[in-house]
């Protein structure tokens, strides 16, 4: 080959690659919820349900799907709940989100409502509609802004103190009826040879979980919710500091791993308390069929679960139960909306709805009536009872909040446990995060 | 023998051996002549192989380097999508971030560690491997440092997340049955030893992929070299400081660039371990720039890092470069 002819080829190559490095696609047309689906093509969807137990359950129902539409591939990417944060975020800053996605309530859902990345479901999904009426409202509410509702509910949660009846029955100690209560019980248990509080805070979150909790006691509902807003925050109330001090008097007396608590993975917890080492272990409906599993030292019959306790006379709302429902979000430009409401239509049938709330799935389904003592074990519906029947759900503090701000707790919180932070410089912090937020 | 630029190579060197001086001389010997349609048709040839590549690099090295450094002046909004130019705004919010300097010092911290254990250390130690006269030993031993670099970051990063984890971790074990209870520490878990764990890790996988670098270096250094100096009756001490060490600057070199450079852009083990906690104190600038932009949703303060770390790691770079070069040992 001649080298002027060998020049042109490599260029054209070149070119050619560069033009596919720098190509960019047309915009989506909007999402039209409400059009007849068209049976064909994939349809992708972003769970939150990667590994076992739940891994099956979105595999299930998408090959049950694709044997009724067989021209419809449905595309899984199925992640855990800590992966899902940063795989959702990539696909949105590159403009691949999938046809469906899962997202949690608050701040976390609100960014992709404001950014126009999730369709309006209100004419489908809305209370009064067939669909919607199969939702309790509380679920719907939690996905609606400006009186649109944009998220599929898919389960409820709340987050309890789990408990080894055995272990409180040897300890000779009864369930806490206050938080002064619950640190007291720490010394007759530790004293029968149990962990009383299994805690793993490696990831940061779950010391967010008692904090939020404790701020729903100790500090005024309506000053509570005005903070979650970095345009009416403030962070000055003195219930923020009394529940760091709570918080840390918690981790000190009640854990082993004390000030190395920010060291032990959430899951090494969890397992103490199903493995029968530790007699407490605070953590979400979702995992309360995780760990009295088959194979467990803590039997269903020996697990009981109880609020965190309020502290006497805390200013705050002692019903409150910090949790929320999670649930979907069907991508605005996706062209597949249509078929995507059908999807999810099929997700939330009676059939599935009763699967998700069953043991080994255990995830109490925001369908109504999906959740009975016949369905679900004791625990789940014991937990989804008292959610439904608290005085108001508290969304966790990682979500409801702004990014920067929820990152400065999350630090301050490692910084309790680690007791490098007193609660005043934490709180400085938080105060510093909003004001950078505004 | 011959330096460039140095003076530094030992008097017993001066001493006539096989060396040669290859290079210019070895240059100037090719022939010349040639038509200049010829060479011209030749360079174009040449430049036509090498089109593709250079295309390739500019595309997915160059031009996203050129747009991070855009993102940086950027305030970005990945959900609306909307960029808003702010200057050089989230430089100045970088110089004040107290999370970013304690980045930039364990990213210092990481690079000053890793040249003790991985330059300094696994010379040392290849010297010895290389020095022993047992082949099978020497085979042995090289085999036996290199298998923790045969594991992956992240399996080595879980896999000593579990050493280190409090209650059930095998350090702490180790320590109480060894009567050293009292050292035993929530190794990940607080401030002030997290950091030096995770970098603890990190030698110990890193450590035998340098000696082995180190030992193939100095399998290339002429025996005679040795020998000449034993003659001249100097000592094991002396002949690693006046053969072995100048004869392997140029790996050392480049052993500098690479344990320099990837301890700027450590990332993988500080994920796997403590991501950057507790309280921020394991962040580097790798992770605090992901966190910044994946967590924080910041991503035009993530590019200022970016651009940060990149013009970093290029000064140590070209430093260095120019450094070995300057000092470069050819026999």
């Amino acid at each position: 080959m001649h080298a002027r002819s060998l020049t042109a080829a490599a260029f054209a190559a070149a070119t050619a690659l560069a033009l596919v490095g720098c190509a960019g696609g047309e915009p989506a047309p909007a999402a039209d919820v409400t059009a007849e689906p068209e049976y064909s093509g994939t349809l992708s969807i972003l769970t939150k349900f990667a590994g076992e137990p739940l891994g099956p359950y979105f595999e299930d129902i998408a090959a049950a799907y694709e044997t009724e539409h067989p021209d419809v591939n449905v595309e899984l990417i199925q992640e855990t709940d800590q992966s899902v944060k940063d795989k959702t975020k990539t696909l949105t800053a590159s403009g691949a989100l999938p046809d469906i996605y899962f997202t949690w309530t608050g701040d976390w859902a609100e960014n992709f409502i404001t950014g126009g990345l999730a369709a309006d479901l209100s004419e489908v999904i809305a209370p009064g509609t067939e669909w919607g009426d199969r939702f309790g409202q509380a679920s719907l509410d939690a996905f609606a802004i400006d009186g649109k509702y944009y998220g599929v509910p898919l389960y409820n949660n709340g987050k309890f103190m789990g408990y080894n009846t055995a272990a409180f029955a040897e300890a000779g100690i009864e369930v806490p009826t206050t938080f002064e209560e619950l640190i007291d019980s720490c010394g007759p248990l530790r004293d029968v040879g149990y962990e009383p509080i299994a805690f793993g805070n490696k990831d940061g979150w779950p010391a967010l979980h008692y904090l939020q909790q404790l701020f729903a006691y100790n500090v005024p509902t309506d000053v509570l919710h005005a903070d979650f807003d970095p345009a009416t925050a403030e962070w000055t109330d003195a219930g923020y500091l009394t529940s760091l001090e709570q918080f840390k008097t918690l981790v000190d007396d009640c854990t082993n791993s004390g000030t190395g608590t920010n060291g032990v993975l959430y899951t090494t917890a969890q397992e103490a308390l199903a493995g029968g080492r530790a007699a407490m272990y605070y953590q979400e409906i979702l995992e309360f069929d995780t760990v009295t599993a088959e194979g467990n030292a803590l039997t269903p019959d020996e697990f009981g679960i109880f609020q965190l306790p309020a502290p006497e006379g805390a200013p705050g709302d002692p019903g409150a139960i910090e949790g929320s429902p999670e649930g979907y979000l069907i991508n605005a430009k996706s062209p597949r909306a249509a078929l995507a409401v059908d999807f999810m239509k099929y997700v939330t049938n009676d059939e599935n709805a009763k699967t998700l709330s069953s043991p080994p799935y255990g995830q109490p389904s925001t369908v109504v009536g999906a959740v009975t003592e016949e369905t679900s074990s004791r625990a789940v519906f014991e937990g989804i009872t008292k959610v439904n029947e608290a005085s108001q759900i508290v969304i966790w503090l990682d979500t409801v909040t702004v990014p920067e701000v929820a990152d400065a707790w999350l630090a301050g919180g490692e910084a309790i446990i680690s007791g490098s932070s007193t609660p005043e410089q934490v709180m400085e912090s938080v105060q510093g995060a909003n004001s950078s937020a505004q | 023998m011959t330096t460039k630029g140095s003076a530094a190579a030992g008097p017993f060197l001066s001493t006539d051996t096989t060396a040669v001086v290859l290079g210019r001389k070895a240059r100037k010997g090719r022939p010349r002549g040639r038509p200049a349609g010829a060479s011209r048709l030749r360079h174009l040839r040449g430049f036509a192989w090498v089109l593709p590549a250079i295309v390739v690099i500019a595309v997915f090295v160059y031009l996203p380097l050129v747009q991070n450094f855009g993102f940086s002046t950027m305030e970005w909004d990945i959900y609306s999508g909307t960029q808003t130019f702010v200057g050089l705004d989230n430089y100045v919010k970088l110089a004040g971030d107290p999370v970013f300097w304690t980045s930039l010092g364990n990213n210092v911290l990481y690079a000053v560690l890793s040249i003790v254990f991985q330059v300094a250390g696994a010379l040392v130690l290849a010297a010895l491997i290389e020095s022993l006269r047992s082949t099978r030993w020497r085979k042995s031993l090289r085999a036996i440092y290199f298998v923790p670099s045969a594991i992956s970051l992240t399996v080595a990063g879980l896999l000593f997340y579990f050493i280190y984890e409090p209650n059930l971790g095998l350090l702490n074990h180790v320590l109480d049955a060894i009567g050293l209870g009292a050292l035993a520490q929530p190794w990940l878990g607080q401030e002030s030893t997290a950091m030096v764990s995770i970098i603890a890790m990190s030698q110990w996988q890193g450590f035998g992929y340098s000696t082995l670098l180190f030992a193939v270096a100095i399998q290339r250094i002429p025996s005679e070299l040795y020998e000449a100096a034993s003659l001249d009756g100097i000592g094991p001490i002396r002949r690693f400081f006046h053969v072995t060490m100048p004869l392997v600057r140029e790996m050392t070199g480049l052993m500098m660039i690479v344990t320099i450079s990837g301890a700027f852009q450590v990332f993988n083990e500080v994920m796997v371990m403590t991501s950057g906690g507790p309280n921020n104190s394991t962040q580097v600038l790798g992770t605090w720039l992901y966190r910044n932009g994946f967590v924080r949703n910041d991503f035009g303060y993530a590019a200022a890092i970016a651009t940060v770390l990149f013009v970093i790691t290029l000064a140590i770079a070209v430093a260095q470069l120019w450094y070995t070069r300057r000092r470069r040992v050819e026999w």
